[in-house]
């Protein structure tokens, strides 16, 4: 093991701190002693913006605060008793479940084929890139409205398009969870799509240029080449979307409340309905704390899924 | 090798104070700590500031409408035909107080979260809003809103022409209760003051049944439900009857509750020391049983989304045949040029019960006033304007404001102005006298009756309807008791 031994400065003993300040304007001395608070300000911004809520809210789920109740006392895991045990809550978790895999899974697999045909550069590759980006710029809430009144078995442009009638209804308890899943892959697919967009036009072109010339088809240098070194890009998509995912909300609410009965009612949707309908506000909190454990778990996993695939696309795990 | 162990969060260095990352965190960390520890130090203040006194008490003298001349009042509104009717006459009553109104308008959709938020938050921006009856239950335990009892009492502050007893007794009831579960309406404060109401009656479009020749209204649920089907063809896009299935308790009051109280069923009974659910009796089965067959049949497409613009435009545009909800809604819509079937549109009490009765569930929009409001006497002031029989029958006279709550001004004024719509008068009649808020009183209200709309979506959805019933009526009787 060789050490360095750092190089010494350019001026000598004889020229001390004198002529050291004489290049370095002179800073006044409450200004040095205010820097460091001056710096921890963002960081405070985030403690009291973020971790505030966030602690108010835990605190929240230990009370039994409500509007019904507005002197509340500690009741420490009653919520969690309460909210674990209700049948509910677990429909809660596996429509939230199944969205949140189907979407991410239907998105990143749309959004890597739109990416690749964007890719070819033509006309309407490039025409497209742009047109993709529209859903992207509507608001979820609006785009929940658009597509509510496109569902609509009446008068919806779907069932007139499609000769479905007017007695097929897309947000039937059979088919409402499908149908809140394709007007989420319709607003999110180009998210993912310009992701990955964005990483294969980051890739090196002479490994591809070499692969050609010695003649492999276009389906090996994409699996054997591209997808690898793509990888990382790919799981930061699935990271987004899927911690996304998890909190869906807005056009969910928009399109169906949660209904028909339970079939699209979300973990999000839980604790609106129970902090903002009901003003139970220690209930919505437990949901919420546990919706927060779900995110961080799923979080911690994704990410670290992410780093070792950072590490094999550079080589340095096999 | 030496650490500087110069304690303290900062360490001086030769470009003065540094912080260490150790520090750094430390010093996070600190405020985190701190920040966390605000709600357990504020643990007292949960459930927002204390209201301001009532402040009735505080009015002497006679009475004179000038007495808060040059305050300001704060007023929240949803957009509605009461609010659009009463719109052109705000001038006239600053002109005659010399209060300047500010009006905030939220749409219906998101008028109860914004007010539950701010109300929560106790801010008292709004001194005065609207509200709905039901949302007394929730917002007067924990002190929201204001006891208009000594406001109505003091001569000073009200005056001796307002004639509070002219408003119809199943609305003054239906906006004063004591919080106590198991006391009817009509006990403790009077928590707003109604405005306008809505009986829940079915309108139909009379071209369609002068067209097929049917000039006898059905008398009786069954046949009700028979006309429905028969009214219904699919291939036409036509379908029988409109109400509301969406996932909220508004899917419960309107024709629901009706017809459900017809039917000599009832939401609870009260034991003497707790409220039982009673969406599980046989009545209450074999009714719901019928309501979600009819809209299988008879109803929308997708029933499960349909709120009151739905079901009513459905009816406007010629879609739906029928429709049971507010009269008030369906009013609008027969004004010329409101919708494709205006002048089309007529009205009729809807079917009996077995023993003829035509028990109804109201609506009433009222006005409240804030708890934490700092300008009562205006916003007294202002609601005992709206509420009062002069600017009530201006806003008659505009023709979509329906129904008057005041009994003088729905014999003059309502009368000769909805004469010409069919029927529109006769249902109103056959019903007020039974009309009232059919729910039993209780602070549980929207989360319970949320859970029995979600029900009958489940049952619509194909679950056995008796099983689904006695599982709301177990989970609700535990909610409202708790």
């Amino acid at each position: 093991m060789t050490t360095q031994t750092p190089k010494a400065p350019a001026t000598s003993p004889e020229q001390p701190a004198a002529a050291q300040r004489r290049n370095v304007p002179e800073v006044p001395t409450w200004r040095r002693k205010l820097r460091p608070y001056l710096l921890s300000i963002p960081a405070l911004v985030i403690v009291v913006g973020i971790l505030y809520p966030f602690f108010v809210g835990a605190y929240y789920a230990f009370l039994n605060y409500a509007a019904v109740n507005p002197n509340p006392h500690f009741v420490w895991f009653d919520n969690f008793k309460s909210v674990l045990g209700d049948q509910v809550f677990w429909y809660s978790v596996r429509t939230t479940a199944i969205f949140a895999v189907l979407a991410t899974l239907v998105e990143t697999a749309l959004g890597v084929g739109l990416a690749l045909l964007l890719n070819r550069s033509s006309i309407i590759g490039k025409i497209f890139e742009k047109v993709l980006i529209l859903p992207l710029m509507i608001a979820p809430v609006i785009a929940g409205v658009i597509w509510k009144l496109m569902f609509n078995p009446q008068f919806g442009v779907l069932n007139h398009v499609l000769g479905l009638g007017n007695t097929f209804d897309w947000l039937s308890s059979g088919n409402a969870l499908f149908s809140v899943i394709l007007v989420d892959l319709w607003i999110f697919t180009p998210f993912v799509a310009i992701l990955v967009l964005a990483g294969i036009r980051s890739l090196p072109k002479e490994p591809f240029e070499a692969s050609e010339v010695d003649g492999a088809s276009w389906f090996f240098m994409f699996r054997k080449l591209m997808l690898p070194m793509l990888w990382p890009y790919i799981l930061v998509a699935v990271i987004f979307r899927f911690m996304d995912n998890l909190k869906v909300f807005d056009h969910i609410y928009v399109l169906t409340a949660g209904g028909p009965g339970v079939a699209t009612r979300t973990l999000q949707i839980g604790a609106f309905e129970d902090s903002i309908i009901n003003l139970d506000y220690s209930r919505g909190s437990t949901y919420m704390l546990l919706l927060w454990i779900i995110v961080f778990i799923t979080a911690r996993y994704l990410v670290s899924v992410l780093g070792k695939a950072q590490r094999r696309a550079a080589g340095a795990e096999s | 090798m030496s650490r500087d162990r110069s304690s303290g969060l900062f360490r001086p260095g030769p470009g003065g104070p540094q912080m260490s990352r150790r520090n750094m965190l430390a010093a996070l960390g600190v405020a985190g700590a701190a920040a966390a520890s605000l709600p357990v130090l504020s643990a007292c203040g949960v459930g927002g500031k204390a209201s301001a006194p009532n402040g009735a008490s505080a009015v002497t003298g006679g009475f004179d409408w000038t007495k808060a001349s040059g305050q300001t009042l704060n007023i929240l509104q949803t957009p509605h035909p009461y609010q659009l009717s009463y719109q052109p006459l705000l001038a006239e009553f600053s002109e005659l107080t010399g209060i300047t109104v500010n009006v905030d308008l939220v749409p219906e959709a998101d008028y109860f979260t914004k007010l539950n938020t701010e109300l929560a938050g106790g801010s008292g921006k709004h001194d005065a809003f609207m509200l709905g009856a039901y949302f007394i239950w929730q917002y007067g335990p924990p002190g929201w809103i204001e006891d208009l009892n000594p406001w109505l009492q003091n001569s000073s502050a009200t005056s001796a022409e307002y004639d509070f007893e002219d408003i119809f007794e199943g609305l003054r009831t239906s906006t004063r209760w004591d919080f106590v579960n198991g006391n009817p309406l009509g006990t403790g404060g009077q928590w707003a003051i109604p405005w306008g109401f809505e009986n829940n009656v079915v309108a139909y479009n009379k071209r369609i049944f002068d067209e097929k020749g049917i000039t006898k209204l059905p008398d009786n649920f069954d046949d009700f439900i028979q006309l429905a089907v028969d009214l219904t063809d699919r291939a036409e896009n036509r379908y029988g009857i409109s109400t509301r299935g969406s996932k909220s308790w508004a899917t419960i009051h309107p024709g629901f509750m009706t017809q459900y109280s017809r039917s000599g069923a009832v939401d609870y009974t009260f034991n003497g020391s707790e409220l039982i659910a009673e969406m599980d009796s046989d009545k209450a089965i074999e009714f719901t049983k019928k309501w979600i067959d009819m809209q299988h049949q008879a109803g929308p497409t997708s029933w499960t989304t349909y709120d009151y613009p739905n079901a009513t435009g459905d009816l406007g545009d010629g879609k739906a045949m029928m429709v049971f909800d507010a009269d008030s809604a369906t009013y609008p819509k027969n004004k010329p040029g409101a919708s494709k079937e205006a002048g089309n549109i007529a009205w009729y009490a809807g079917p009996a019960g077995a023993d003829g009765n035509y028990k109804t569930n109201l609506w009433t929009w009222s006005w409240a006033m804030s708890a934490n409001s700092r300008n009562k006497l205006p916003a007294w002031l202002f609601i005992q304007w709206a509420t009062g029989k002069e600017a009530m029958n201006k806003a008659v006279e505009g023709g979509t404001y329906a129904d008057p709550v005041r009994k003088s001004v729905f014999d003059t004024t309502f009368k000769r102005v909805a004469a010409d719509q069919f029927g529109y008068l006769e249902a109103f009649e056959t019903v007020i006298g039974q009309s009232k808020i059919q729910f039993t009183p209780q602070k549980k209200f929207f989360d319970t009756t949320q859970n029995w709309a979600v029900a009958l979506q489940d049952i619509y959805g194909g679950d056995d309807a008796a099983s689904r019933l006695r599982s709301l009526a177990k989970t609700n009787t535990s909610k409202v008791n708790l």
